[in-house]
């Protein structure tokens, strides 16, 4: 059961061990299931080193078959605060 | 007969057999989505879908207008309507005088019956479905408008832009800078670095979303006239300087902004894929949501042929295509866009008076307004039934000459062609054919001109009459 998804075009986006900015969709079921989430992480594509699983898309939808994890470092906010 | 709004509309489809009630439950998370898309494929009635996981009191309405019985019953024509029939009248309507929009008071417009303003405004309350497995989120706008103002000479544009949820305040989506919202954003708003305000009009009468997906250079407010042959009733927003049409099932206000942009995609597309991969988009900040009792959002699915993307935008094209050919005195017969083209080949029957008319048919449209938006030309004679598939590929594969008949062109396109490379997309461009399908002028009509073997050409008209007369005497079913 994944936690989160994200799109990448290249698994080169996620280099191991190196703080990454993504955006993530957030997998929980219920009405808020999609919604996104801008985050500072560390990513593995060991599915076991970090608490939630992360699955992966390419750019045009397909599922990368292994699941990889990752680690919230912070969320970020990307759109500039006087539209907030 | 003119629906007010789409809960009229729904009836009237019923009646013409074109609605299917579903009361058991339906996921909004692909469920929805894949039974618009079957009904879709099979051309076959609307989903009116009465119970939605997580979503009480939401409703959804699949595949309004995606095949030409409802794009009839839409017009307040009777079901079985030939094309020729539509067109001939869309046209009477659409050449007629413009009918400009009635103001009415919020207590007369059903769409405030429930009004959400600021932190409030949550797009989750809404039932936005995961419309197919693999799209960038939620698509709660598939089949509506984004309405939109020019802020030096307030001119008014309904664009249909599609719209991904990306959070609870916040939807991306693609605002293509040649569409005409695009126009004002990218080429006013941005540059200014101020956000332009929109609202999005999901599950408007059939008539507001035909006049909001066609290519007409009306105002869409007074083009929806035009086609009801009564003013469309409009409401001011709440939040935003804009008007909506009172009888819309949901609206969200907001603003575009000019200075960020965040992933919208990937989304199944009109032309039967995926095509453009997750980018950076348009950013829709939202302020408030309004809408009716048990609101019902309207699904389009694109993908394969037929949706009403496909549709009515071939429908609408090739007319707007007629009128700007008639305008320049060109002697067309008719104009015809097929659906299944994906709206990317349109057929033109012409009196061929000149030589090399077909080219300038071509390079007409090519290089109007609408020529980003298809890119296959096909001239066929005034003999040939535009509408007849089959007269049109025999016309195809007898009249076309592989190297003088053929012609290539470069153009502007957009970056959903699936053919194109992404450096292509990119830098949109669009390459064109045209296939002319008249014999040369020239040519001698005794002695080289072929002369075409069919029932309509070959026989005395005497004999195609008792041939006819007689057709279900010798046991056959007429057509």
């Amino acid at each position: 059961m994944f936690n989160y998804d994200v799109f990448v075009n290249s698994l080169a986006e996620l280099p191991e061990e190196k703080e990454v900015q993504l955006a993530l969709r957030d997998l929980a079921a219920g009405t808020h299931k999609y919604c996104y989430k801008n985050v500072s992480a560390l990513v593995s594509a060991d599915q076991d080193k970090y608490d939630h699983k992360l699955q992966i898309r390419f750019g045009r939808g397909q599922v990368h078959e292994l699941p990889y994890s990752i680690k919230i470092l912070k969320t970020v906010e990307r759109i500039p605060e006087r539209w907030l | 007969m003119v629906y007010k709004d789409n809960r009229e509309f729904i009836e009237a489809l019923e009646k013409a057999g074109e609605l299917v009630t579903i009361e058991q439950e339906v996921d909004w998370e692909l469920e929805a989505g894949a039974i618009v898309r079957k009904v879709c494929e099979e051309k076959g009635p609307s989903p009116l879908m009465n119970k939605i996981k997580d979503y009480p009191g939401h409703r959804y309405l699949g595949a309004p207008l995606a095949n030409y019985r409802k794009l009839a019953l839409s017009m307040g024509m009777d079901a079985d309507s030939s094309i020729p029939q539509i067109a001939a009248e869309y046209l009477k309507r659409t050449n007629s005088a413009p009918i400009k929009p009635v103001i009415v008071p919020k207590e007369e417009a059903p769409c405030k019956e429930n009004i959400i303003i600021g932190k409030d405004a949550d797009l989750f309350t809404l039932p936005g479905p995961m419309v197919h497995d693999g799209d960038g989120g939620r698509y709660l706008a598939t089949w509506h408008f984004v309405v939109t103002k020019d802020p030096d000479n307030g001119d008014v544009n309904w664009g249909m832009y599609r719209q991904m949820v990306y959070d609870h305040k916040t939807m991306t989506g693609p605002l293509l800078p040649f569409s005409d919202g695009g126009k004002v954003f990218h080429g006013k708003y941005k540059p200014r670095g101020e956000a332009m305000p929109f609202a999005t009009v999901i599950g408007p009468d059939p008539l507001s979303a035909i006049a909001a997906s066609a290519p007409s250079p009306i105002p869409e407010t007074e083009f929806t006239g035009m086609l009801m042959q009564q003013p469309v009733s409009l409401v001011p927003c709440e939040t935003v300087d804009l008007e909506v049409p009172a009888f819309a099932e949901i609206v969200i206000e907001g603003e575009i902004l000019p200075d960020v942009s965040l992933e919208e995609g990937p989304f199944g597309e009109y032309t039967g894929y995926r095509t453009s991969p997750r980018d950076l988009r348009a950013v829709y900040r939202i302020k408030a949501i309004t809408h009716r009792h048990n609101p019902i959002t309207t699904i389009s699915n694109m993908g394969i042929p037929t949706d009403e993307g496909q549709l009515l935008r071939s429908f609408s094209l090739s007319l707007e295509m007629e009128k700007l050919l008639r305008s320049q005195g060109i002697p067309v017969t008719g104009v015809y866009m097929l659906p299944e083209s994906t709206h990317h080949l349109v057929v033109v029957g012409v009196k061929a008076i000149y030589t090399n008319i077909a080219a300038q048919i071509a390079q007409t449209v090519f290089g109007s307004k609408l020529g980003p938006w298809f890119h296959m030309v096909l001239v066929v004679d005034d003999k040939t039934d535009i509408y007849n598939v089959d007269e049109v590929i025999h016309a195809l594969c007898t009249r076309c000459h592989p190297i003088n008949g053929i012609h290539i062109y470069q153009g502007v396109g957009t970056p959903l062609y699936p053919f194109l490379s992404a450096a292509e997309r990119i830098k949109s461009v669009g390459p064109k054919v045209l296939f002319d399908c008249t014999f040369p002028l020239d040519w001698d009509p005794f002695s080289e001109v072929p002369s075409l073997v069919s029932f309509k050409n070959v026989y005395p008209k005497e004999i195609q009459d008792k041939i006819l007369a007689n057709w279900e005497k010798y046991g056959f079913k007429s057509r």
